[in-house]
């Protein structure tokens, strides 16, 4: 497939962010920084996320009234047919528009580039909806996964290649679930597709695909952990055999999901401290934070706010003495501040959001505002 | 590609001597992985939880538990917390403190937090402000605002503006500003605009004053969002529609001139926002039928189209520098 963005800029792209963190690491002079950004030339237009961010919306916008302006021509005959190929009409443009702008602006990945591939991929889908009425769910999910894995073969766009990751998980288990052993083995197909995925994802070394391999990663790592989940197993089996939800009967295998449940977290934690890997860390701590709500969920011992305030004492206590122990880097693992913090501000925004709702004047419930938020205090 | 490969590369053109990229190499291999902001999240979730967990523990049993011990512990803890802040402090400037303590931060926003549920109980239990609520909220509004520029602390900031503003009965925080609050009282709309303006003054005097500088865009952020969308309110369905109109206009230029003076974008994207809403609604509410008819097809395609060509010359229009 003929790759969408000019491919020797993005190697270029690449070359240069690396030489710009050896840098400032004081490994490169400033001379040797200039000589690289000459050699590796590169002129893709990059904005700052907040222009990309206009930019995106408002290519939505007037892309969305392109296809109203459209449509009036169609005014008169309305019906099915019409509004086939009105969508394609518009995707057709959309896509047009999409090529000449990366090849005349040079655009990469900077929110109009985004906003026209993901409507002119939405205008095929629908398309093809419309087209073929009557199909099996199966069917329509190919559909979906046809048009974003071409799409994303060629942008290399990281929403397109979530949907196409997305849509290959539901078609497998559609189809699974058609069968009664499928039905039955389907927590441990997914997880073997995870596990497929993940190595033939691991395989593949290209640069252009670099930031969707992430992704994908990452999507495989949670499925591979929400497979094995013994919560989403037990709720799952019985939406499948639309049994009463609220509490669901005991599954078979029981103790392989327990065991699963506590294992996959460990195992993703510990590999990504072994492999200086930040994806398995962090997916391994969040994994870690669900399967404790998972044995909570199940075992219910003791009262909400007592396992807050334990969970809350444990967790001030481990962050503040591993930060202790990690005052001299050991095992490979430090705690510097490697790099400064960007997000200072947006974090002073997400604790005036949490903590900062402060009592409320009228109500007689007068105190701490919701407790003082809580993040995940809410959801329990 | 990868290290070896880009090294081998600079080598082939010269860039880097041959010894240099050995030590590149080294360094990449020994390089330690730092672990932390995974820690600093661990611990802001755990001051969190333990927080809500105290917070619904004081509340619900209120009868058994002896208040004097409830008071006890949470005034212990209170004190510990602001006795770590005051021991590890930085003498005060006016400038951004760069090396803070490792835990006074966390410590001063645990304090605070802790603070607040305190207050709440004193008052839910003993009714210690009667009904002067007023004062209830505005007693942690001042101290936060005097912690916040003590000890240099923008979460602190932003928790003290957003008493200040629910002070006056507005919530204020960015999730909430439009679910929570009634715009239907025209008092709350001018309250919220005056307010807005006063914070986006106060950031733009820390600016310029530099008092405190890189605490504008905490101010700005949440004064200009406040104003733009009382302003637009206002503007929607008040009496004194001119009036509103002529201060979000003015408003948006600001912002814009802002962003262009601190280059900071996301003022850029508000003011371009918050003023295209505004001209499109004028356009509609105040233009005769006739030339509307004609005119409101082609209009949002090419006022965004407009719009995208700007923010694609934005650095050359207003002069930016990244």
């Amino acid at each position: 497939m003929k790759k969408g963005y000019n491919e020797s800029w993005v190697q270029n792209l690449f070359i240069q962010s690396t030489a710009r963190s050896w840098s400032k690491n004081n490994l490169l002079t400033d001379g040797q920084i200039d000589q690289v950004e000459a050699t590796y030339p590169e002129s893709f237009y990059r904005p700052g996320i907040f222009v990309k961010i206009g930019l995106f919306l408002f290519t939505i916008f007037g892309g969305s009234f392109f296809a109203g302006f459209l449509s009036l021509f169609f005014f008169e005959s309305a019906g099915n047919k019409t509004f086939a190929i009105l969508c394609l009409i518009s995707a057709v443009c959309y896509y047009f528009v999409l090529e000449f702008l990366i090849k005349e602006r040079k655009l990469f990945h900077s929110g109009i580039d985004n906003a026209l591939l993901y409507m002119a991929n939405l205008a095929v889908i629908t398309f093809l909806l419309v087209l073929f009425e009557g199909l099996e769910f199966w069917q329509y999910c190919l559909f979906v996964l046809l048009v974003n894995g071409i799409t994303s073969l060629r942008y290399a766009d990281l929403f397109t290649v979530f949907i196409t990751i997305t849509s290959v998980f539901v078609l497998f288990a559609s189809f699974l679930i058609k069968f009664p052993i499928g039905k039955s083995l389907l927590p441990f197909a997914i997880m073997i597709l995870s596990a497929a995925v993940y190595l033939l994802n691991k395989k593949i070394e290209s640069l252009y695909y670099q930031e969707c391999q992430k992704l994908i990663k990452i999507v495989v790592l949670i499925t591979f952990y929400l497979g094995g989940n013994y919560y989403i197993v037990r709720q799952g089996n019985a939406l499948l055999a639309d049994l009463a939800t609220n509490n669901a009967p005991e599954i078979p295998f029981a103790i392989v999901f327990y065991i699963f449940t506590a294992a996959i977290p460990l195992f993703y934690c510990l590999k990504g401290l072994k492999s200086k890997d930040r994806i398995f860390l962090v997916v391994g701590l969040l994994a870690v934070a669900f399967s404790c709500f998972t044995f909570r969920y199940y075992f219910d011992m003791l009262a909400i706010e007592i396992i807050l305030c334990i969970a809350g004492s444990v967790l001030i206590l481990f962050s503040l003495l591993i930060i202790h122990y990690l005052k001299t880097p050991r095992f490979g693992i430090s705690d510097d501040v490697s790099e400064k913090r960007k997000l200072a501000n947006l974090e002073a925004l997400l604790i005036a959001n949490q903590f900062g709702q402060a009592p409320e004047a009228d109500s007689v419930k007068f105190g701490g505002g919701n407790f003082g938020g809580g993040g995940a205090g809410n959801d329990y | 590609m990868n290290t070896k490969s880009i090294l081998e590369s600079l080598i082939l053109k010269e860039i880097i001597p041959r010894q240099q990229a050995e030590k590149i190499l080294e360094f990449e291999t020994q390089k330690p992985f730092s672990i932390h902001w995974e820690l600093r999240s661990i611990l802001y979730l755990g001051i969190s939880l333990l927080t809500s967990g105290l917070g619904i523990l004081v509340y619900e049993n209120i009868d058994t538990i002896g208040h004097q011990a409830i008071i006890t512990v949470i005034s212990a803890l209170i004190a510990t917390c602001f006795y770590y802040v005051y021991k590890t402090r930085q003498p005060f400037q006016w400038s951004e403190i760069n090396q803070t303590t490792k835990y006074g931060d966390y410590s001063l926003l645990f304090g605070c937090t802790l603070f607040l549920i305190l207050e709440g109980y004193l008052q839910f239990q003993y009714n210690f402000f009667g009904t002067r609520y007023g004062i209830a909220i505005f007693i942690p509004t001042l101290l936060f605002f005097l912690l916040a520029y003590r000890f240099d602390h923008r979460g602190v900031l932003s928790m003290a503006i957003t008493g200040l503003a629910s002070w006056l009965g507005i919530t204020i925080s960015p999730m909430s500003i439009l679910t929570k609050n009634d715009f239907s009282s025209p008092g709350l709309i001018a309250t919220g605009t005056i307010l807005g303006l006063a914070l986006c003054l106060i950031g733009w005097l820390s600016e310029t004053r530099n008092l405190k500088k890189h605490f504008a865009f905490t101010y700005l952020i949440l004064g200009g969002n406040l104003a733009a969308v009382t302003g637009l309110t206002g503007v929607f369905n008040q009496e004194f529609k001119i009036v509103y109109l002529l201060i979000v206009a003015m408003l948006c230029l600001f912002l814009v001139y802002y962003a262009r003076n601190s280059q900071s974008l996301i003022f850029l994207l508000m003011g371009v926002i918050y003023g295209y809403f505004l001209i499109s609604y004028s356009l509609f509410a105040y233009l005769p039928d006739t030339i509307l008819a004609a005119f409101s097809i082609y209009y949002f395609m090419l006022s965004s189209v407009g719009v995208l060509f700007f923010l694609l010359n934005v650095k050359k229009i207003l002069g930016l520098k990244k």
